[in-house]
This record gives structure tokens, sequence and C-alpha cells, in this order.
């Protein structure tokens, strides 16, 4: 109860600073958001990385990969590695990665009973 | 009864008089009675403000000189120019402790520490009021000397390489400000009470402005985050998408 207080607590402002602008990596022209099941987390530095299985329209799915804000950043707030677990049900809002590849910034994770985490910018551009 | 209550006031004007005269002299300090800066702070800004990093208040600039229009470097496309933090080159200073992240302080009679967070960056200052050093390669963080001004460290950075002033392009990618080989800083720290430094940064680039111009940011104290400390914080462990060209998972 307490980590679900705590999490819904950072839907008033948690700023992802990452080392570098938005525009870097991101192509703010093509928001991106996706339904799936994560498959894995990768606790790292200089951002978090977390994989959702996405199932496209024509049945195969594809694994998507989206970063979040340094591991520090997180925990300094109470979010921990085990806020997000392999086999949630997610959905994930951000931009697509500039390559066009099946990456992304993952600004905002939805899950089922409305509680968001990871949310990765205050305003665009500012991701650090 | 009036008499006692004029003694009343008299007895709290003299507590609260007291108390605000003295929050100066609470201030910890050294063994040799300077002002002890050590402890995690959050990253410098104007009183009052929040965001994600602090940047420089372009009204305050002065005018360019001849040639100052360098200051704003053109963007050319190439990642690898346009923002090389991405690729994990450093951001320089003062750049890299503006940025939202604790900056520790460590402090003996000899040297201030101080530590960001971000890519654990770290400053070592002489406090000897040594003069700089005589043909310094120039850096991406300048060679940073420190003498006291009675109770106001002051800290004279120079011998820098060019290159980004601050993070500004983050919110207008149009504006990429690079400060010269000339550039040249003049921090002044006075702990004005337990938790909070005044922190006057004064930006000097005799090849840019025609004048040096000063900010008045602060660091705020943070106790709580003592328990943690900073944490780790390693560019090229995971950066997965360098230039917005991402590995495969």
């Amino acid at each position: 109860m307490r980590q679900i207080a705590l999490l819904v607590a950072l839907l008033v402002a948690v700023p992802a600073f990452a080392h570098h602008s938005a525009i870097a990596e991101y192509d703010l022209e093509k928001p991106i958001k996706v339904t799936g099941t994560v498959t894995r987390i990768e606790w790292t530095n200089p951002h978090i990385w977390f994989y959702v299985d996405v199932k496209n329209p024509d049945g195969t799915v594809t694994n998507w990969g989206f970063s979040g804000a340094p591991p520090g950043v997180l925990q300094r707030r109470g979010i921990g590695r085990s806020s997000m677990k392999p086999g949630d049900q997610v959905v994930v809002q951000g931009f697509r990665a500039k390559d066009g590849s099946s990456n992304g910034s993952g600004d905002t994770v939805t899950f089922p009973d409305g509680r968001r985490v990871f949310t990765a910018m205050e305003g665009l551009g500012q991701q650090r | 009864m009036k008499r006692v209550v004029m003694l009343l006031f008299i007895a709290l004007a003299t507590v609260v008089s007291a108390q605000s005269s003295s929050k100066s002299t609470q201030i910890p300090r050294t063994i040799d009675g300077k002002p002890d800066f050590s402890g995690i702070w959050d990253n410098p800004k104007p009183p009052n403000a929040r965001g994600p990093a602090t940047v420089f208040d372009r009204t305050k600039f002065p005018p360019f000189k001849a040639g100052g229009e360098a200051f704003y470097e053109p963007r050319t496309g190439d990642p690898r120019h346009d923002e090389p933090r991405a690729f994990c080159m450093p951001s320089g200073f003062p750049s890299a402790f503006l940025g939202p992240y604790p900056v520790q302080m460590i402090q003996n009679a000899k040297y201030l520490v101080m530590i960001t967070e971000f890519m654990r960056v770290t400053r070592i200052i002489p406090l000897d009021g040594r003069p700089h050093q005589a043909d310094v390669e120039p850096t991406f963080y300048g060679d940073p000397v420190g003498r006291w001004d009675g109770d106001t460290l002051v800290i004279d950075t120079t011998h820098f390489k060019r290159w980004s002033l601050d993070d500004y392009y983050y919110t207008n990618p149009k504006e990429y400000r690079m400060h010269s080989d000339a550039f040249h800083t003049v921090e002044r720290l006075t702990r004005v009470e337990a938790g909070t430094i005044k922190y006057d940064f004064t930006v000097d680039d005799p090849k840019i402005f025609t004048k040096p111009w000063t900010e008045n940011w602060e660091f705020k104290l943070h106790p709580e985050w003592e328990k943690t400390g900073l944490y780790e914080m390693v560019c090229n462990e995971n950066n997965r998408c360098p230039g917005g060209q991402c590995a495969k998972p």
C-alpha cells in the first residue's frame, strides 16, 4: 500500500533526467502508445531500460525497448527495480527512437489499476 | 500590567533578534574555524526556483564583442557535433554541476571537493590561495583555485576548452551556447545559514562578452540524502541509443 501511495505521488512531478536532451535520441514528432507485457528490466545507467512484448494487428509480437530515468533519480524518489516486474501488463507512452526501430522513451507507464510510474520528462526536450 | 506587557515584548524582541543575528554564526565550521560546506546539496538554482536544470539567464547577458556571435554554435545535424554528451562526452563546467543531481561537498583545511552525482564528476579545489598553474592545458572542467574572503570562499577557474556553457539547448535546440577558451568563472560561496549556501556565479568570457555578469544562485542542504549518498552513474554502462541509433536489445 505504501508503495502504491508513493507511486501515485510521483504522478505530480517526476522529471526524468538522462544525460542528453530528448531530441538527441527521440523523434518528438512521433509519439507512441503501446499496450503489452513487460518482459525484462535493465536497472542500468545512464537510463533504465524495460522491454514490453506488444501484439501486432497481424498476430505477431514485437519486443519494444523503452528508456526511463537514471536508476539513482528513481531510487531517490522511492522507486526500485521491483516497482515493475516481468509479466506486468502496461500501457507505455513516449516517443519513438530516431532510427525508427522498436525503441522509444518510456515517459509514462500505466498499470491496469491506473497507477503510473517512470514518468520520464517534465517537459519536452528536458531529458538530460 | 502595562509594564509587564512591555517587559514581555522586550524579552521576546531580544530573543528574536538574537536568533536572527546568530544564524550566520551557527553554521558548521572546520577545525580551523572556516565555514564548512560539507554535506549533500541540491544543484544550484535561483532562490525558490524549481525545474530540471539551471541555465544562465539570457536577460543578464552583456552585449557581444566583435566576433562574440561565435557564442551561438550553429547546428550541423551531426549528433556527434550537436550533442556530444549523448555519446558520453563530458558536460564540462559548470554544466555538469547545474543539472538536477545532488552535489556532495567534502572539505578539509587544504581542499574542498565537489562531486556531482551526474557521472560522478569531481572538482578538487585547493583552499590555500595559490595562483593558477602556469601553462596548464585547457580542460573541460578548468583549473580551480580557492581563497577565503572572510567567511566567503572564492573559487576562480580558468584554462577551459571551448565547450557548451549550459543545457539551454535542451529546451531551445536552435541555440547552442558555447563559451570560448578564454572562459573564466568566479564563484563566491557563503553559508548564510546551516541549510543554505549563497552561490554567486560570475561569468567572464572576454572573447565573447563586453563585461562579466553574475548569477545569484543558492545551494540547499538535503541531510536526508546522506542515508544513501550519491548514486552511481556510469554513462557507458548501457547507453543504448547514442545519437538516436539504438543497439539491438
